[in-house]
Formats: C-alpha cells, structure tokens, sequence
C-alpha cells in the first residue's frame, strides 16, 4: 500500500491548483463566470484545455494524459476549491466516458473535447427517473434505417452550451427495464431548449427532442454499462469536489473562529465550539479516505468500482450536509450573506448531494453491490 | 390556565377555531394566500393589507392584555389562531411593533409613551424594526458600540446596527444604545425609539445567501434624538432588551410552520417517483418522516405546556429556550426532508419566479422552485434570536448549578 501522490501526478496538482486560483481568485470572479452567456467562461475553459486539464481526465488510450481514478480525484478536488462552473463534469467526465466505453470509441470526438474545440453534454437525466440508471421514457425507433428520438431530458449540465448531445433514449421494454435502451449522438441545434442556472450557480438545460435524428452510440447491455459507468465516474468526480469544498469549508470556519471575537475571546476558544471543530476534521478524514479509496479502485472490475464510488458518495452526503451547516452556523449571521464566500461553498455542497445519486440512492446500491 | 391531562380541544376551542377559519377565508384575499404559497416576494403593501384585516377585527395584538387593545386569549386559542393563519398561508405578522417593542412597553413605557405608540402599533401606522445586533456585537450583544450622548434635550446617536429585518420599510427603529460609555458590557446600555427619518440615518441592504434581500445595515451618524423617546431608566435597557428577547424566542419554535411543512414534505414525498414508485412507499424515507413527525407531535405538546405556564404568569424562561433550539432544529429538518424528497428536482433556482404575477411554466412540477431556497434561508433560524449555542448557555447556566 502506498498513499502517497506520485511525483507526476503532485506536480499537476500544483500547476493546476495554482491555474484555477490565477482565475477564480474570489467570490465576485465567480459570479461574474456564472452570469456570462454561457453560464461559465469559454476563455478559462480553452485556457484548461491548453494547460492539459481536460486531458488529465483522459486515458492515453483515448488520447488524454491521465484518465484515472487519482487524476479525477486531483483535478475535482481543485474544481471544488476554485467553485469552477466551467464544464469539466459534463463534457471532459460524463460524455468523454460514454465515447470511450462503447464497442468502437470514437477517439476523433474526444480529441476534439480535449483540445477545447467540442462541448458535449450527457443528456440521461428526466424529470422522473431521480437518479436511476435505466429508468427512461425518452424513446429512439428505426425508420428508413434512421433512428428518431421523442421526449425530454432534464437537468443537463452545460446542455444549451454543447453542440452535440448524448443522449440515452429506450428501444424498446418498459420505462423500468435495464435491456432495451440506446445510447445515441445528436446534433443540439435541432433541440428545444430551457436553459436555466441552478441554485448553486451550475448551468443546466431541460432538453426537448420530437423526431430528432440520432446516430446510434451504444445499445441494450454495452448503453446500460455505459451509462452506469458515466454516473460512477461523475460520482467519483463529484467526491473528489465536493472533498475540496469541505477543506474550504474548515479553512474559512477555522480561520474566522480565530478572528471573530465575542465575550472578549476568540469564538474559537470555546471549547464547545472546538468540538464540533474536530468532528467536522474527523468527518473530512474519512471522506477524504473513502475518495482515495474509491479513486484506487476506478479501473478494477465493475462490481469493486461502484461499491467503493457509492461509499465515497454516501458519506460526501452525509458529512457534506454537515460541514456545510456548521460551516453557516459556526459563522453565524456572516455566512448567510452572498457578499461572503462560505455561503457559496455551502450551497454547492449541499447541492452535490442532488447530483449523480444522493446518500439514500448511494446507500441502496452499497448494500445491494455489497451483499451480491 | 393549565393544560388538564386532557389532549382534546373542547368544543369552545373547536368553535373558536371555526371562527379564525372563516374569518381568513373571507378576509384573506386568495391573491396574497397564493403569493404565501408560492414563496413570492411580498411587499411592503402585502403585510399591512394582513395586518390591517386583524386590527380591524381586533385580533392583530393577539398576545396583549385586553385592556391595551389585546385580545386576552388564553394559550390555547393563541396556538389555535397561530396554527390557521399559517395554515391558511397568510403573510407573518411582522413582529417587531406588536409581538416585541409592545410588550415592553406595555411593562416599561411611560404613560405618554403607552398612549402614543400602543395605538400606532395597534393600527399599523408605524412599522418597527429591531435595532440590537451589531458588526461586532452579535452574540455579545452587551458589547454594543452605538452610542448616544446627552445633549441636554435630545440625545446624539452614532454607530452601525445590523442584520436589521425588513429595516427597508420601517419608519421607526428601537435601537439599544451606550449611554454610559464607561460602564462595563451590559450595564450602560439604554433603550431608544428612533425615527427612520431623522436626518442621518442611512439603511443599506444587505444580500443573503438565496439572493434575497431581507435584512440591512443601518447606520446613524449624528442623530439626534429627543430625550423622551428612551424606554424605561436611562443605563438599564439590558433589562428591557432581555425581557423582548423571551417573546422573541418562543415564537421562533414555529410549531405551526412545521405542521404545515410536514404536510407539504408527505404531499410532495407522494408525488416524487423514486423506481416509478412514490417516494412515500420508499421504507427508509418514509420512516425519517415518521420520526419526523414524531418529533413533532411531543414538541407540540410542549410549547403548549410553556404557554400555558406563561399564560399562569410565570414569564417564559428556560423552557423558551429549550424550545427554541429544538423547534429550530425540526423546522430546519423539514426544509432538508423536502429537498432531499425532490430529488435533482431541487436543483433549478429561477429567480424571477418569485416575482408577483409570474406565470410561466416552471421547471418540473409547481412546488419544486421554492425549497432549496427555504432550505438556504432557514440556516438563519437557529443564529437568530440568540443562537441555539446561546441558549445552550443559558439553560446550563440556569439550570445546572455547575
Ligand atoms: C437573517 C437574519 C435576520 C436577523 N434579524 C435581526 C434583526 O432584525 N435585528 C437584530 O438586531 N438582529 C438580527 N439578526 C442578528 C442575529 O441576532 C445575530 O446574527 C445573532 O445574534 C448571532 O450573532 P452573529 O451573527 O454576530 O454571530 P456570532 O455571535 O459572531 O457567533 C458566531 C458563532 O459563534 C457561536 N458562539 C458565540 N458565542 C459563543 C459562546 N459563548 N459559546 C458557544 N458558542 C458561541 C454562535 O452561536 C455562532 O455559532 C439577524 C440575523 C440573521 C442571520
């Protein structure tokens, strides 16, 4: 066993570490990359791209650089810290796995979303399928040897920004059933679209498709394979960020009960404030071990995969709502205002808990994987 | 009175009940009760429209002694009155004319000063805000730096509060000031009615973390203020502010917000699918709720239990305290159970939805929009108010003889 980082491998983390701060250097730079047009920044986003940011999430197999459990973990860690809104998850994540995991990878559309040049945004969520990997009622069917797609897809991150689209869309079977379901590239000029920011700052698209032509990526068991695996990698990209959030979270807490005084001490000398401090450091510890452990074991079977990116998971929504509560409450009034960073950081936290699975769903799949 | 060891309202109580229901249904105009429910921003004009209804009727000083103008209810009909104008989804009466600055008046105030606000409260003609915390007293409120010097006539008021609720459309301001600037914390500290709209006043927003502006700065610089607007003895305002700070307090508990807060979470956790099934019939989901609601059932027992001993005369105390911690947390627990029951439904925030009059489609179904956002804004409930570390504080303080 070994749980030291690599020299490579802390050297990327230094030069991107230091990258996203030159940008995201506080609260207002933020907001100004949330309120652009796209609802992050294309200039940073090519700037990435030519640091080899985006190629770190991909395997030289593909193209990319890097493309491990360990790269994903390091590069979210430092989207977390920095609060990115660039579409690192979406694109560089979700579609570059599902490129990359089908029968005949298409190595060209990858390399065009490493160099900077190509958006794609995975578009499997509904309005009803919570966070289920094969619960679809957008459907796909043949006609003259063409595939035609019906239906809407919800919640797709950067999906009025991507010029390509995967979509996962049913043959045929019930809405419920895990055989019958396509995976396939479409065009985004033909969709109808609902662009909208999240509560946490996060572009993401309602997606209407009637009679949309689509090329057939994937189907039946190699779509549903696909599919969970995008959702486990965005799971495990998703930890690893929301780690870096909760580092933050400590740091601003710590460093203001050092400064905050009332009754003419620190707040921080309270020893009943303490505590929580250290449960909050031992929470963070286990989080952080449980995304290792999850990063470690990214390309090992299935099974060992996902069990460990739904421990990791569960424990990020778990201890997630806590940091980020104690985060506000320790703060007191300071940190429920937009002016001051924590309330920022405290609300993306929270919100990863919606995304990719939140603790209940990751808590169920841990015990099913974890009794088969 | 006494709670009996009886749990059931009697039929004066059930007919009293009826009589609030159909007050609100006839006076509560269906365009308010739906901004109420939509989570809409309310103006200035929403409150008072609520607030004059109940002063109409007599019901707007529904905690005052009968003789300023109160109601006289006993504790069970103020619990059923609070439970149906929220369950009817009528704006907050704001609080701090009637439920705060009242009451110390009506203990503290001089008969010239009784005369003149009581009334004005009791007709809405001036909106109060509540001028305690500030920069660098929050928790440490005795630790105050505004100050206000005696000129002979007036004082002269300097400093910053913060934090001030809905200080944007206030006309008047009770503020705690340093009156004796030598004196250590607590003691020194006066009581002070202030205009809003004396020269040197300035009320700045301040913006929280769901994007809403709610609370301000309020800064004074060179305000005079005449002499006769101090409450009660000069340097002993500590007194005064602690005795609002308990009626601030159990009405924090909210118990009847987390009544209805419940049953939205069951009527949305029926609706959410999770596996083509409703949420509800998920087992580990369903049964959070229970414990919620659990909860919820024992705290409404005991915030009538310390109504009713407040209600004897014995000032609420300890158990205010007690109850606002937990009726802090069981609120802030249903705002987390609803988000979670939504699901990536939680996710999309348009912020022009709570604006009046909005009528585009939403993004998924209707009651989605506002509760991630309640969820953020609730944060604030167990700071306010005195902390629930505070109130940690004091109950051990009072009560454990350590
Ligand atoms: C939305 C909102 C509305 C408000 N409205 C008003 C208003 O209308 N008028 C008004 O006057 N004020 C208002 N307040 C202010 C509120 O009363 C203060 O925020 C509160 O008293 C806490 O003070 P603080 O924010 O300065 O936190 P601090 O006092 O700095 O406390 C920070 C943290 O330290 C903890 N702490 C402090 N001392 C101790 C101790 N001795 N032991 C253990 N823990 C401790 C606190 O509990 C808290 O967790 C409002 C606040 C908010 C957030």
């Amino acid at each position: 066993m070994d749980f030291t980082l690599s020299e490579e491998r802390k050297m990327l983390q230094e030069t991107v570490g230091k990258f996203f701060n030159s940008n995201y250097k506080n609260i207002d730079k933020r907001s100004e990359n949330v309120n652009l047009p796209e609802g992050y920044s294309k200039e940073f986003w090519k700037e990435s791209s030519d640091l080899g940011v985006i190629s770190a999430l991909v395997s030289p197999k593909f193209g990319g650089l890097g493309g491990s459990g360990e790269d994903i973990s390091i590069i979210f860690e430092l989207v977390g810290k920095s609060l990115c809104v660039e579409p690192f998850l979406s694109s560089a994540v979700l579609s570059s796995t599902v490129l990359s995991s089908i029968s005949n990878p298409r190595n060209d559309l990858i390399t065009d979303i490493i160099e900077g040049n190509l958006l794609i945004s995975f578009a499997h969520c509904e309005m009803n399928n919570r966070y289920e990997d094969h619960y679809i009622e957008t459907n796909a069917y043949l006609k003259n040897d063409e595939w035609n797609i019906n239906g809407t897809k919800s919640f797709v991150m950067n999906g009025d920004d991507a010029s390509k689209i995967i979509v996962s869309a049913r043959i045929n079977g019930d809405v419920n059933d895990r055989h019958g379901i396509g995976l396939f590239l479409v065009d985004n000029d033909q969709t109808l679209k609902r662009p909208y920011n999240t509560i946490d700052g996060y572009r993401s698209t309602e997606l209407t498709f009637e009679d949309l032509k689509g090329e057939l990526l994937a189907k039946d068991e190699n779509a549903l394979k696909c599919i969970i695996k995008a959702n486990s990698a965005g799971a495990l990209a998703l930890s690893a960020e929301a780690l870096g959030i909760m580092q933050i979270c400590f740091d601003l807490t710590l460093d203001y009960l050092k400064t905050r005084k009332q009754f003419g001490k620190s707040i921080g000398a309270f020893q009943s404030i303490q505590h929580r401090m250290v449960d909050m450091m031992l929470e963070i510890e286990q989080v952080k071990s449980a995304v290792m452990l999850a990063s470690s074991t990214f390309e090992t079977d299935d099974l060992t995969r996902d069990k460990n990116i739904s421990a990791a998971k569960n424990l990020v929504g778990r201890v997630g709502k806590l940091i980020a509560e104690e985060t506000i409450q320790l703060h007191g009034g300071i940190a429920m205002t937009w002016e001051y960073s924590a309330a920022h950081y405290a609300k993306r936290l929270i919100m990863i808990d919606h995304l990719m699975g939140d603790s209940d769903y990751h808590r169920d799949r841990f015990k099913l994987l974890s009794n088969s | 009175m006494v709670i009996k060891m009886n749990f059931e309202y009697s039929e004066k109580d059930e007919n009293f009940r009826k009589e609030v229901k159909d007050w609100l249904d006839e006076t509560l105009p269906k365009s308010l009760s739906e901004k109420v429910k939509k989570y809409q921003r309310l103006t200035k004009e929403d409150y008072e429209i609520f607030m004059n209804n109940l002063t109409a009727k007599g019901w707007l000083a529904w905690h005052w002694p009968k003789e300023y103008g109160g109601t006289g209810w006993n504790a069970i009909e103020k619990h059923i009155f609070e439970e149906e104008i929220i369950k009817a989804s009528a704006p907050r009466i704001v609080p701090f004319g009637v439920n705060m600055l009242g009451p110390v008046l009506i203990e503290f105030g001089t008969e010239e000063q009784k005369n003149y606000y009581l009334p004005r409260i009791l007709s809405n003609e001036d909106w109060w805000a509540q001028g305690y915390s500030e920069p660098g007293a929050g928790s440490d409120l005795a630790s105050l730096k505004t100050t206000a010097v005696d000129k002979g006539d007036h004082y002269l008021v300097n400093g910053q509060k913060t934090w001030t609720t809905l200080g944007h459309h206030a006309d008047k301001i009770f503020c705690l000031v340093k009156t004796d600037l030598n004196a250590k914390p607590q003691l020194g500290i006066s009581f002070l009615l202030i205009d809003m709209d004396t020269p040197g006043v300035e009320v700045k927003p301040i913006i929280t973390l769901d994007g809403e502006h709610e609370v301000n700065e309020v800064w004074f610089t060179n305000v005079k203020v005449p002499k006769k607007n101090i409450v009660g003895k000069e340097n002993e305002g500590w007194t005064y502010a602690k005795y609002l700070l308990t009626f601030e307090r159990t009405g924090i508990a909210g118990v009847p917000y987390s009544k209805s807060a419940l049953n939205h979470l069951k009527m949305i956790s029926k609706r959410s699918l999770k596996n083509g099934k409703p949420l509800i019939e998920d087992p580990i989901f369903s049964s959070e709720i229970a414990e919620l609601e659990i909860d919820l059932l024992a705290m409404e027992i005991f915030n009538l239990r310390t109504v009713s001993a407040a209600a004897e005369g014995k000032a609420p105390g300890m158990e205010s305290s007690l109850l606002k911690i937990k009726g802090t947390l069981v609120r802030q627990k249903t705002t987390e159970l609803l988000r979670k029951a939504l699901g990536p439904q939680a996710l999309p925030y348009l912020p022009e939805q709570f604006d009046e009059g909005w009528n585009e489609m939403p993004v998924g179904p209707s009651y989605a929009g506002p509760i991630a956002k309640q969820y953020f804004n609730m944060r604030k409930i167990s700071i306010y108010g005195g902390s629930n570390e505070i109130q940690k504080n004091i109950v051990a303080k009072a009560s454990f003889g350590l």
